[in-house]
This record gives C-alpha cells, sequence and structure tokens, in this order.
C-alpha cells in the first residue's frame, strides 16, 4: 500500500473527532486510534495535526477537556462532547452525508 | 465553577499553559512508542518512529499554545470590557458636550483603541507568518491500493 497525502474537505477532521467522542470520552491518541481502526487504517491522521483542531473545537464549545489518569497511569488530558458538539456533529453529519450523495450522483452520470 | 476560574488564570500564565500542551502531547508519543516496542521494535527505533509518526512536536504545541492564548475567556473579557468603555466613551462625546465631560469620553475612547491595538498586537506571533503553519487545513493521509493490492475486507 503507498500513502497518497489527499486534502479532504475542510472539517473533515472535526467531524471525524465529533464522530468518535459521541461514544465516549478520549485523550487524543486514543481518537486517533479509533479513527484508524473504524476506517480499517485507509485514513491515517497525522498525528501532530489533531491538537490544534481540539484546541480550536474545545474554543468553539463543541468539545470540552478534563485532565485524567490513563490506562497506564499516566496523566492524560480527555475530551468529551458537549451539547453544543452533539448539534455540531448531527448539523455536520447531515451535511457531508448530503455533498457526498451530489458527489456520487455527479460521478455516476458521467 | 471553581475549575472556570481556575482555567481563566491558567491560561493567563504562559508558561503554565506551554508546560500543559507539552505534557498533553509528550503523552501522545510516550503511547506511540509504547506500541511500537509492543511491536517489536528496538526501544531507539521506537521512540524515532513515533516521533517521525508524531510530526513536528514544536510546530503542533505553537499552534496549540497560539490558539489557547488567543481565545482564552480572559482575553475575551477584556475585548468585551473594551468595547463597552469605547462605546461609554463614545456616548459621553456625543452627548455629555452640554456637562462639559466630553473630554472624559475621548479618553475612554483612547483608552478602548489603545487596549484593543494591545491585544491585537499580543495576539500576533511572527513565528506563525515564518513558519508558514497552516493552523486551519489539518493533513488527512488516505491509503490506496497500488499494483493489484486489495484493501482489507475487499
Amino acid at each position: 500500500m503507498a500513502n497518497d497525502r489527499t486534502d479532504l474537505m475542510q472539517g473533515t477532521l472535526e467531524l471525524l473527532i465529533l464522530n468518535t467522542l459521541a461514544r465516549e470520552s478520549m485523550h487524543g491518541y486514543g481518537i486517533v486510534q479509533r479513527i484508524q481502526e473504524n476506517a480499517e487504517d485507509l485514513l491515517k491522521v497525522e498525528d501532530g495535526s489533531l491538537y490544534p483542531a481540539l484546541y480550536r473545537m474545545e474554543e468553539r464549545g463543541w468539545i470540552k477537556s478534563e485532565w485524567g489518569v490513563s490506562d497506564n497511569n499516566r496523566r492524560a488530558k480527555f475530551y468529551k462532547l458537549t451539547k453544543a458538539g452533539q448539534k455540531q456533529l448531527e448539523s455536520q453529519r447531515a451535511n457531508w452525508q448530503r455533498i457526498s450523495k451530489a458527489v456520487t450522483k455527479i460521478l455516476q452520470a458521467t | 465553577m471553581k475549575n472556570e476560574i481556575a482555567d481563566l488564570f491558567k491560561n493567563f500564565n504562559r508558561k503554565q499553559l506551554v508546560f500543559e500542551v507539552e505534557d498533553e502531547l509528550r503523552f501522545h508519543i510516550e503511547m506511540l512508542e509504547r506500541k511500537y516496542a509492543q511491536d517489536g521494535m528496538s526501544a531507539a527505533a521506537a521512540k524515532s518512529a513515533a516521533l517521525r509518526r508524531f510530526g513536528s512536536l514544536e510546530r503542533a504545541m505553537k499552534q496549540c499554545v497560539n490558539i489557547r492564548s488567543r481565545n482564552s475567556l480572559l482575553r475575551r473579557v477584556l475585548k468585551m470590557s473594551l468595547i463597552l468603555i469605547g462605546l461609554i466613551g463614545l456616548s459621553l462625546r456625543m452627548l455629555g458636550s452640554d456637562l462639559n465631560i466630553h473630554h472624559i469620553g475621548d479618553i475612554l475612547i483612547m483608552i478602548a483603541i489603545s487596549g484593543r491595538l494591545l491585544l491585537y498586537v499580543r495576539g500576533l506571533s511572527p513565528s506563525n507568518f515564518l513558519s508558514g503553519t497552516n493552523e486551519t487545513c489539518p493533513s488527512i493521509v488516505t491509503e490506496t491500493p497500488r499494483d493489484g493490492a486489495k484493501l482489507r475486507g475487499a
């Protein structure tokens, strides 16, 4: 398999993070791992780029962070979805499905 | 409520903020190292692979600290206060001429403009321009099959 760097639509990483946190609160490493597991390794989030996205989302009030203890007894910051984040997830999910449907239709027509 | 007040002052303390961001990012790198070591890599190889996979720690740290310090609660409160001072100054300037207090209005407007400029300048960091980092477009790498390789589950 070869790695192809692809610029996905703006907001894609945010949607993936929101969706991952909808199930349970997680630390950054857990979020990356979960996204890759769910994508069956077809998507790889650049680990370092996750954190600026998390910080922006926290400032927007979509997620909330709290220091806790990880499985290996190390201090770690855990993120969880807020009510605003839940609404944002629903909105972004609907938007993604709409765009995806439209692009698929266009591709099938040509 | 206590946590929110603590956050307010934590964001004001840049050293503390930098420490916390670094601690968080280092945890991620340590977890990667641990994973690679469990996969059979030597300690040195695992460390090197973890750092490579994470990307630039310094760049990520800088971006996170900048985001947090630019948009901290304290900063937002200051911005709102300056807008309020400006509006009061403007009102005094317009309505206070009969009472001869329009000079106070001028002073308040000056304070609001200077304060706003100071906040703006403090929020700018030359390193943001020099490093050419892009905060708005995080990269996602897609893996595509080549030479007939099959996707898992396909």
